[in-house]
């Protein structure tokens, strides 16, 4: 047990390595196979979210309960272009990505900049989040209604490749969302920006006092931050429907993949994305589909429970 | 989300501000949310732990009592204390290691616990009747109600409201609570509450068991959840599981922060204000169809937040020098 | 370091502490406590005698405070032994170890700001069935007659440190100096056999750090507490405490009398030689 505790990565892989194993023996290869690839496509939205989630925490040093309506947000900006406008998804991608930026940066200079001088409590900040995630949410709703609605993607075609097939649409997420992610891991690996906006997530007084100028590196993360969210939304909106609610249900989620990668990890944050769409996929194995969000759920309140510093934090105070 | 009114005349201009039936309306819904938002009271504003499951709570409590009506076939004035008990031993349960943690992971955590029970009442079809949900509990309440009805003619009241019995014992229990919980809170016990807001450390270094506390303080506020799920059941005559969406705990933090912390008074003072707002929203003539309504109602409920937090987080009758915020 | 003087007491005219019996009231052995990969307690092992006001010093980093929360239970233990009054202590929880008797302040004060100093006071009360739901519903009177018992006590202690006309005001407008004299009484109101005090001069005048000693000293006189503190000021331990415990990189290095630790070379080449 002590062993285990003492290097956690090790004993996650492990106990993920052997349940695949015993998956594979059970249920066969391909499909497990089929299963997972179609988790990578959710895994790919869970990264994306909670990357962002995650180093947005450093800045306002609590989880932002706003972050699920900026996917919401991201979503409905593409459908405009996408489907009011009868422009080319790509554009509306592009479109929802931009949107959601200026958002996040809009907000950070209206509201959380402001608190944070007047040195706001954690209570404040959590309400005051929750309130935001309710007047974009319920916004969305008011101009939109709750009818679902689609963007204009292909839910039909599939590819088909190594004896796997899957859906144009999902292909496209993954393909996509890999490139972005990978694209994001070398930017906050090698990058000066993306050093420091792992700094500040890391611990923003630090950063303060070691020169960064930490106003910047705030507005970048948010760009970012918010970037990403949008993007993860649209695709969210994609292998799904669109309706108001579309970002809070993948935002336990994604918290759980902040919390397993250890908060203000991005690297963490990444990796648990990924991993927590899969291993939500492989459960409707043995439980009814219905259950999957609760599966989030569960992985949510274990990690908290055993370990709240995630698989890749340190031992902190939680 | 489903009307949270029954059978309210949907008039679309001010005559219905002066219409029995809109206040009797807002005035058990406020009640109700008094005594849910008593429960965060307890748990924020006088122990520091930011409980966000109440709605979780609250639903215990009332499918609970529905279950054991319907399903036992027990008396339904057996029914209520041991739904209160139930309530509080999930309270322990999802204590015992959620109290441990920091305080927006408590709030992450209690949600997420809330939610697992809503989908578990929308799954677990046999049991919680899934999405249709339970009905058919109130018969001995009907009882009590008529009564009462009958009770106000005799005193001269010719054709009294139908919900104003409910009205009545809504805030008959309210305020009992009111009083039973500020009794508490001046005792020695409620000073050792206080404490453990402060600083646990300091709490425990003076030889108190700040956890065993914070237990007590989670099973009360669930105690208050069951409460209000209770009077909620009544209200509607029936119980779904899109009663008790997250959002409502959310609508009880704005009651808490409207009347203020600290102050178990100021609860129902924040309840009243901002059911009559809400409710109002859906009575003032404006240009908007249903769904719109509704989202506006939750937009107010957000700027309500934000805006108070913002502007003036002790709300109307907060104690200044006693509230949890900006440390 | 303080510039005015205390008055040295010579050890003959000290008067001996109503039940300093040489016992120990607390020991510790071989105490552990690991953060990552460093060890900041490396094996402390020491002993206060009943009675006695014992100062615990050592450059910064020794690891003082790290001791003082392990053996209060605030900190896991890696690896040790203690006992107080001969019961174990070393894995207990911090409340249950303060109602053994063992009772600590903070090196940064923890006034419980949004509470008056009376409640503060009345807090750390103990034996207040009050505070316990069940009796507050059912016993009502025993809880009146104890708070009122306490309210007695409570004052009483404010008189004897000046601090009474501030009874009614919350803790958090306290100066400096008045929050560490409300956090020393304060802790004097649980009745402790020992008490723990980390950096008790800290950030006060010297006038009002030697109404501090003479408290010590009365109380030790009179009620036989006996005190364990953590001090930087060589003066106040030289002149003040009966024995010295020095610690330095996580171990105990010397503990004796004043004068004897003093000249210790191993001593003297911690404070010179180590870093801090």
């Amino acid at each position: 047990m002590q062993a285990a505790a003492r290097n956690p990565q090790a004993t996650a892989a492990a106990v993920i390595g052997a349940f695949v194993v015993a998956l594979i023996i059970a249920e066969g290869l391909h499909d497990v196979a089929q299963t997972g690839l179609t988790g990578l496509s959710s895994g790919a939205i869970y990264a994306l979210g909670a990357v962002g989630l995650t180093l947005v925490y450093g800045i306002l040093k609590l989880v932002n309960f706003a972050h699920g309506d900026f996917l919401t947000f991201g979503a409905y900006m593409a459908f405009i272009v996408n489907i009011t406008w009868g422009a080319p998804l790509v554009l509306a991608i592009l479109f929802a990505i931009a949107a959601t930026a200026l958002l996040g940066v809009a907000l950070e200079k209206v509201m959380w900049g402001p608190m944070r001088a007047r040195g706001a409590g954690m209570l404040q900040l959590l309400l005051m989040a929750i309130g935001l995630a309710l007047v974009i949410r319920y916004v969305i709703q008011f101009f939109f209604g709750t009818e679902l609605r689609q963007l204009d993607v292909n839910n039909v075609a599939t590819a088909e490749f190594l004896g796997l097939s899957i859906g144009r649409t999902f292909l496209v997420v993954i393909l996509v969302g890999f490139v972005v992610l990978i694209a994001t891991g070398l930017m906050l690996r090698y990058t000066l920006l993306g050093k420091r906006m792992r700094a500040l997530s890391d611990n923003l007084e630090l950063a303060e006092t070691s020169g960064i100028d930490t106003s910047r590196v705030i507005l970048y993360t948010w760009v970012f931050a918010a970037g990403s969210a949008g993007l993860a939304g649209v695709f969210a909106g994609a292998v799904t429907q669109l309706q108001p609610e579309l970002g809070f249900e993948f935002l336990l989620p994604i918290f759980a993949a902040v919390v397993l990668g250890g908060i203000g990890n991005a690297f963490g944050a990444l990796a648990s994305g990924i991993i927590l769409g899969v291993v939500i996929e492989w459960s409707t194995f043995f439980i009814d589909p219905g259950f999957k969000l609760g599966v989030g759920f569960l992985v949510l309140i274990v990690v908290l429970i055993v370990r709240p510093q995630g698989i890749f934090g340190q031992a902190r105070t939680v | 989300m489903t009307e949270l009114v029954p059978a309210l005349p949907v008039a679309v201009d001010l005559e219905a501000f002066t219409s029995l039936g809109f206040w009797t309306g807002v005035g058990i819904l406020a009640g109700i949310y008094t005594i849910f938002a008593l429960g965060l009271q307890v748990n924020v504003g006088f122990t520091g732990i930011f409980n966000f499951g109440q709605a979780g709570f609250m639903a215990i409590g009332a499918y609970s009592m529905a279950i054991l009506v319907t399903d036992a076939d027990l008396s339904f004035w057996l029914a209520l204390p041991i739904a209160i008990l139930i309530t509080m031993l999930f309270a322990l349960l999802i204590g015992l290691p959620a109290l441990r943690l920091r305080t927006d992971y408590l709030a992450i955590a209690t949600i997420a616990a809330a939610e697992a029970l809503r989908l578990f009442a929308l799954n677990a079809r046999d049991l919680t009747g899934g999405a249709q949900g339970l009905f058919g509990f109130d018969d001995s309440w009907d009882g009590v109600s008529d009564s009462i009805l009958n009770g106000l003619e005799s005193l001269g009241w010719s054709n009294p409201e139908t919900l104003f019995p409910l009205f009545l014992v809504v805030w008959g229990v309210a305020i009992l609570l009111m009083f039973a919980l500020t009794f508490l809170q001046k005792s020695p016990w409620g000073r050792v509450l206080r404490a453990v807001r402060e600083d646990e450390d300091a709490a425990r270094a003076l030889g108190k068991n700040a956890f065993a506390y914070k237990l007590q303080s989670l099973a009360i506020a669930a105690a208050l959840g069951a409460i209000a799920g209770f009077f909620l059941a009544l209200n509607l005559r029936f119980i779904i599981p899109d009663e008790f969406l997250p959002i409502f705990t959310f609508l009880g933090y704005a009651v808490l922060i409207l009347g203020g912390l600290a102050s178990y008074f100021g609860v129902a003072a924040g309840a009243i204000v901002f059911w009559t707002l809400f409710e109002g929203l859906r009575f003032l003539e404006l240009p908007f169809d249903e769904v719109q309504i509704r989202a506006l109602q939750f937009i107010v409920l957000g700027l309500v937040l934000i805006l108070l937090m913002a502007f003036r987080p002790q709300g109307m009758f907060g104690n200044r020098q006693e509230m949890v915020l900006g440390d | 370091m303080t510039d005015a003087p205390s008055q040295p007491v010579a050890a003959d005219e000290r008067r001996p502490a109503r039940e300093s019996n040489g016992r120990p009231i607390f020991a510790a052995e071989g105490v552990v406590k690991r953060f990552g990969g460093i060890r900041a307690v490396d094996g402390a092992t020491m002993s206060v005698r009943e009675g006695s006001i014992t100062a615990l010093i050592g450059p910064n980093g020794a690891g003082k405070t790290t001791f003082f929360n392990v053996i209060t239970g605030f900190y896991r233990p890696d690896g040790g032994r203690a006992t107080f009054q001969s019961k174990p202590v070393l894995w207990r929880p911090p409340y249950a170890i303060a109602r053994l008797g063992m009772v600590r302040t903070f090196q940064i004060t923890k006034a419980l700001s949004r509470m008056t100093v009376l409640d503060n006071m009345m807090l750390a009360a103990p034996d207040q069935p009050g505070e316990r739901l069940a009796n507050v519903v059912f016993r009502p009177a025993s809880s009146r007659r104890r708070e009122r018992e306490v309210r007695e006590q409570a004052i009483e202690l404010l008189e004897i440190f000046n601090l009474t006309p501030l009874a009614d005001d919350y803790a958090g407008t306290l100066s400096g100096g008045q929050r560490k004299l409300l956090e020393l009484s304060r802790a004097l109101m649980a009745r402790p056999q020992l008490l723990l005090l980390d950096e008790p001069m800290a950030g006060i005048n010297p006038t009002l750090g030697r109404r501090l000693l003479d408290h010590m000293q009365r109380l030790r006189a009179d009620e036989g507490v006996t005190f364990l503190f953590i001090e930087h000021d060589m003066e106040v331990v030289m002149n003040h405490a009966d024995r010295v415990v020095v610690m330095a990189e996580g171990r105990v290095i010397a503990d004796g009398e004043p004068h004897e630790v003093r000249k210790d070379q191993a001593v003297i080449d911690a404070y010179l030689g180590g870093t801090a």
